[in-house]
């Protein structure tokens, strides 16, 4: 087994990225890898809660953050300093993440086996 | 080492497929297996069969093409972005009445199970436009 990691460091909404970024996410968990996500920088503003992207034609991204748990994704990471910076709190947020500082979550990037970003 | 590799991007106007392509014919001359490349959002376009670049120009779509017929690599295109984007597989088009002859020779369609098999079993996987 080896450990994914996964970094979504710009917003969702917007284009299909994301969206498809999930897909490799959730495959590499259907093919039982460890997978870690992080959210980072502009990332962090698709976890708050209430998004209305419907508003634009686009599919709403927040169901598939609801079902990382049935997909065994546990690793759910915030970086601290991005949410700081955009003035969001953790309860603010769509799903349960663990709030790490820069340094912590570099020493977790460190250890893995393959980085992704999109 | 073997490596596999991921192309975000579409051609020409991003320098991933190009850069990505250098760097498959670094890694084989110094002894690497390329095992396959994934093609994966806008990346699709590098398969596109009725791409027709200038003639004093690289034509990277059949550049694509010979390194799988001269080296054997696997050249994927992702079936839902391929969907998505308008670059339908033979069977499909045919069935919902679409443009039949898409893919460029060299290429197949498949699912997202073959970039985590190659992932999974390669030493690198290394991805270009993101």
């Amino acid at each position: 087994m080896k450990t994914l990691f996964f970094i979504i460091d710009k917003a969702m909404h917007g284009n299909v990225c994301a969206q498809e970024f999930f897909d490799i996410a959730l495959m590499a968990a259907a093919f039982d890898q460890k997978v870690v996500l992080l959210f980072e920088a502009d990332g962090v503003n698709a976890l708050v809660k209430n998004q209305q992207p419907e508003a634009l034609q686009l599919k709403n991204i927040t169901p598939i953050l609801n079902a990382l748990e049935i997909y065994d994704i546990k690793e759910v990471l915030v970086e601290k300093e991005s949410m700081e910076a955009r003035g969001l709190a953790e309860r603010q947020l769509a799903i349960a993440v663990k709030v790490k500082s820069r340094r912590e979550i570099q020493r977790q990037i460190n250890s893995a086996d393959h980085i992704f970003s999109f | 080492m073997k490596i596999s590799i991921q192309i975000n991007a579409s051609p020409y106007q991003h320098q991933a497929a190009d850069t990505a392509w250098h760097f498959i014919q670094a890694a084989m001359a110094s002894g690497h297996e390329v095992y396959r490349v994934f093609f994966y959002h806008d990346g699709i376009y590098n398969a596109c069969r009725d791409s027709r670049p200038p003639g004093d120009e690289r034509d990277i779509v059949k550049r694509w093409g010979e390194l799988h017929s001269n080296n054997g690599v696997d050249l994927v295109v992702c079936v839902s972005s391929a969907q998505r984007r308008g670059l339908l597989e033979q069977s499909v088009a045919k069935k919902v009445g679409g443009y039949e002859r898409a893919l460029a020779n060299g290429f197949r369609i498949a699912g997202l199970g073959l970039l985590m098999e190659a992932i999974i079993d390669s030493d690198r996987h290394i991805t270009f436009g993101a």
